[in-house]
């Protein structure tokens, strides 16, 4: 394959020229209730060609037969002459790489017959519904998929990856009479088979809680000190905050790049905010991106203060800053473009414990998990999973329908104390961006106190 | 390709199978931050195959369109891990005539795309805004055929042009945008509908005003009703009713709508890219009406769930490349009674006049998120404007809305007069009463 990509390129006549082809077996499995919903094996196969003539925009073009690659690279290119831009397009630079890597497979899904991963779901979906008779439905989802990655272009860089994917999902659903909850399990991991193994009590877990909501009252809206589990502040940090941390949102938009100018403050000095694309083990994970540019730990905001941003070599380029490997397509169908990797709150290593953070909090609200949550720029809202009072300093009552709502700017700023136990959420999903989802993220960050935010569990209702 | 692959298929797998097989192509060009920045072509081909094997449905897709006996095969496996169910692949009935390929759309020119782009950027830029548009054409060829003898194909065109309108003024973000999509080339007066209405909404929101707060008449645009009208329309999916969570599910017959309010959906209308003649599944395309007057009426159904609750398929069947055929709309249309269309298009529909305090609400924030189709909703607005003695006062900014869906359609406050297409769906301004507006 590498030597019938390099051979396209060498005909190319543009000044630069880019070509993927993936391949991708994936399989499916999902019940509902008690009833298998379905269970299929895909092939998925295309390229993607992207060419930049100098005083040219960008010309790309994706396809499903290979048979067709010559053609596209031919015809990526005239889409560039047809496009003329000026100032042109510069892209940062980026030594070449070759590599082959091979990410972890940890049991190779591949070699799995498709009966044993309905088996296993089987289970999950068993242990949710064997919890209460109070659970009357359950959707549960098993998904992998193993992708043989190639990259080439014009400036040297030859890769060939393997990469895995495996997400688990579930959704238990409790009702007694008119009132009805519901509990989230979510599990991904850029790995295998093994991965997903003994994973039974999560599943049990949410079903349980699912069941507990439905005696649980409905928050009393209002603002209060707010404490977010390390999932919800992972969810908050990577929606509220580093989609703006994204230079394409900035790079030919003055008036968002002053909004977004290195060295404003942002938080205070115990927040820091980074994005690392090469942490071992996660789903964001991968050594290259889609560009061929390597990933790395891109500090965003470090003790308060805006110091960086994710960029593609266009964007690094545009504003003179160095490329990060941020360039990302969810697949041949569709173009890289500045995306997350694997988003962090880091932890406050003198920030203590969980129970440090809510010993001088007399009334407040401990939000946990993510249901939903939506940012439009500088607003966000946000639905936990579940919460719980805190009162005097003590966890107390479950409480349901807390949702977060604010202002991005306001609530970074009331971020006043930051715990020490960090954790990595290895959940599946995705994020999504100008039409590309899922693209696999991961979230992280210890518990976080909001020492004023506003919890609508009705904000209906004057 | 889908003969063969029917054929295949039929054979080895004793109750049955149907296909379908698309293919298109699609050109685009997007202007970033009033720039042209790329020009690109997609080419895709695909087919998802189903078969009834041993009394059980599995299915499989792929676009490694060489590889027929594999992919027969795949869907064979899945149908073993599956369960029983009595799929009857429907027998060939006479298609109605519907246009769906409109050469003006197919023979456009990059050239062209990029014309209209310039021309709505010279229409759209302002002092401090920046203007992004993406406008695409696309063409496809669909084959559906099963092993009962049923086939249909046809070939359908599709455009596309949005637009939005960013203007950051401080930590002040304000988005507006919006866009046409049909089957032909857009005429010169839907391009100018769509200047007016990003100007429009535009000009209105540069003023901000404090939001009212209370139980107050609210007018929801075409564009703003999404969250009231999500509920209904995952309520009437018949899957939904086999679920047994539906709200609707025990109601057809009754009473349950507004007596103005009628809803359809409606796979025939010219024009429209959602329409066709045939589903993905073989069933002849019909208007299938969901409300009339207030009355609930049926409920969408494909194959698959028709069997299950022991009824016919609305031919409501939607099915892509890869995973199994679902129930889905093609053209929802809002009717009502004393549709009347008024022009110049104003914005909020005629309906502003009598309101002393309200607001209209353009865009909603998390709409879909949350328990849907129990009719709750609770949204912080993304755009809405404050209405005072029935003028738009200015945008209002932290103020959220809350109600429940079902409630608020019992009892409308009034229809706009400015129907129109959002997506594929068919609306006009509609006014409520009493729907809850906090600040926050």
């Amino acid at each position: 394959m590498i030597d019938r990509l390099t051979a396209a390129l060498a005909r190319s006549r543009a000044d630069y020229t880019e070509i993927r082809v993936e391949r991708t077996w994936s399989t499916a499995v999902t019940f509902r209730g008690r009833r298998l919903e379905s269970a299929t094996a895909s092939e998925d196969q295309g390229g993607f060609v992207r060419a930049l003539h100098a005083g040219g925009g960008w010309g790309v073009a994706s396809f499903t037969s290979l048979d067709r690659l010559e053609a596209m690279v031919a015809r990526a290119d005239e889409l560039s002459r047809a496009v003329p831009l000026d100032p042109a397009i510069r892209l940062a630079d980026v030594p070449p790489h070759r590599a082959d890597a091979r990410l972890d497979l940890d049991g190779d899904v591949r070699g799995v017959p498709i009966a044993e991963k309905k088996r296993l779901l089987e289970a999950y979906n068993g242990a949710m519904l064997g919890v209460s008779d109070r659970i009357v439905d359950t959707l549960a989802v098993y998904r992998d998929e193993v992708s043989e990655y190639w990259y080439v272009n014009s400036q040297g860089t030859i890769l060939h990856v393997l990469r895995p994917d495996v997400t688990l999902s579930g959704t238990a659903v409790a009702r007694r009479d008119g009132t009805i909850e519901k509990g989230l399990e979510s599990i991904g991991m850029r790995r295998g088979w093994n991965s997903v193994q003994d994973k039974a009590a999560g599943f049990r877990a949410v079903a349980e809680r699912a069941v507990q909501l439905l005696d649980a009252p409905m928050v009393k809206g209002g603002t209060y000190p707010v404490i977010l589990d390390p999932e919800l502040a992972g969810v908050f940090i990577h929606e509220a905050f580093g989609h703006l941390s994204e230079a394409d949102f900035v790079y030919e938009n003055p008036q968002a790049r002053e909004m977004m100018t290195l060295g404003r403050r942002f938080g205070k000095p115990v927040l820091n905010v980074g994005d690392n694309g090469a942490a071992p083990g996660l789903r964001g994970t991968l050594p290259f991106d889609d560009e061929g540019t390597p990933t790395r730990d891109t500090a965003l905001i470090t003790e308060g203060i805006l110091v960086g941003r994710l960029h593609s070599r266009e964007t690094a380029a545009a504003l003179g800053e160095r490329p990060t490997g941020n360039a990302r397509a969810i697949s041949f169908r569709h173009p890289p473009i500045v995306r997350m990797t694997n988003t962090y709150i880091a932890a406050d290593p003198r920030g203590g414990s969980f129970e440090d953070l809510i010993r001088d909090v007399k009334l407040g609200v401990y939000a946990c998990g993510a249901f939903g949550g939506q940012t439009m720029l500088e607003n966000f809202s946000f639905t936990a999973a579940y919460g719980r009072m805190i009162r005097d300093g003590q966890v107390a009552e479950l409480v349901k329908d807390v949702v977060l709502a604010g202002s991005l700017f306001q609530t970074l700023d009331r971020i006043d104390h930051i715990a020490a136990d960090f954790r990595w959420n290895q959940m599946g999903g995705g994020c999504g961006k100008a039409g590309q989802f899922p693209l696999p993220v991961t979230e992280g960050a210890p518990h976080v106190r909001i020492e004023e935010a506003l919890v609508g569990g009705d904000v209906g209702a004057p | 390709m889908i003969a063969q692959l029917v054929e295949l298929a039929g054979r080895r797998a004793d109750g049955g199978a149907d296909a379908l097989w698309r293919r298109f192509e699609r050109t685009a060009i997007a202007f970033e931050w009033g720039r042209l920045k790329s020009a690109g072509t997609t080419e895709e081909a695909g087919a998802n195959v189903r078969v009834r094997y041993r009394g059980r449905v599995g299915v499989a897709g792929t676009t490694a369109t060489d590889a027929a006996l594999e992919l027969v095969d795949r869907a064979r496996a899945s149908a073993e891990l599956g369960e029983e169910l009595d799929l009857v692949f429907p027998a060939q009935v006479p298609l109605a005539p519907l246009t769906t390929f409109f050469d003006r759309a197919a023979n456009a020119s990059l050239d062209d795309l990029i014309g209209i782009g310039r021309s709505l950027l010279t229409r759209l830029e302002r002092d401090g805004c920046r203007v992004n548009i993406a406008i695409e054409r696309e063409t496809t060829a669909t084959s559906v055929a099963n092993s009962a003898g049923a086939a249909g194909q046809y070939r359908s065109t599709g455009f596309g042009v949005s637009a939005d309108v960013w203007r950051i003024a401080g930590d002040d973000v304000l988005v507006v945008s919006d866009a046409y999509e049909g089957a032909d080339l857009p005429s010169d007066e839907a391009l100018t509908a769509l200047v007016a209405s990003i100007n429009a909404r535009l000009d209105h929101a540069l003023r901000v005003v404090a939001p009212p707060e209370g139980a107050l008449p609210v007018v929801f645009t075409p564009a703003g009703l999404s969250a009231l009208m999500l509920p209904v329309t995952q309520a009437l999916s018949g899957k939904a009713v086999l679920q047994g969570i539906s709200p609707l599910g025990a109601k057809v017959g009754q009473e349950v709508f507004d007596q103005r309010f009628s809803l359809s959906d409606d796979p025939l209308r010219v024009g429209r890219t959602s329409s066709r003649p045939i589903d993905d599944e073989c069933v002849p395309s019909r208007v299938t009406c969901l409300v009339e007057r207030g009355v609930v009426q049926r409920f969408i159904y494909d194959l698959e769930t028709a069997a299950r609750a022991k009824t016919e398929s609305t031919g409501s069947g939607q099915r892509g490349i890869f995973g199994k055929p679902v129930p889905a709309y093609t053209n929802i249309v809002l009717n009502h009674v004393g549709a009347q269309h008024a022009a110049p298009l104003h914005l909020g529909g005629g309906l502003l006049g009598d309101i002393r305090d309200g607001l209209l609400v353009d865009e909603l924030i998390g709409v879909g998120q949350g328990n849907v189709t129990g009719g709750a909703f609770s949204h912080p607005v993304a755009l809405a404007y404050r209405i005072e003695g029935g003028e738009i006062a200015g945008r209002v900014k932290d103020a959220a809305v809350a109600g429940n869906a079902y409630e608020l359609w019992k009892r409308v406050g009034g229809f706009g007069n400015d129907a129109r297409w959002t997506g594929s769906r068919w609306a006009p301004s509609v006014l409520f009463e009493g729907v809850s507006v906090a600040r926050r």
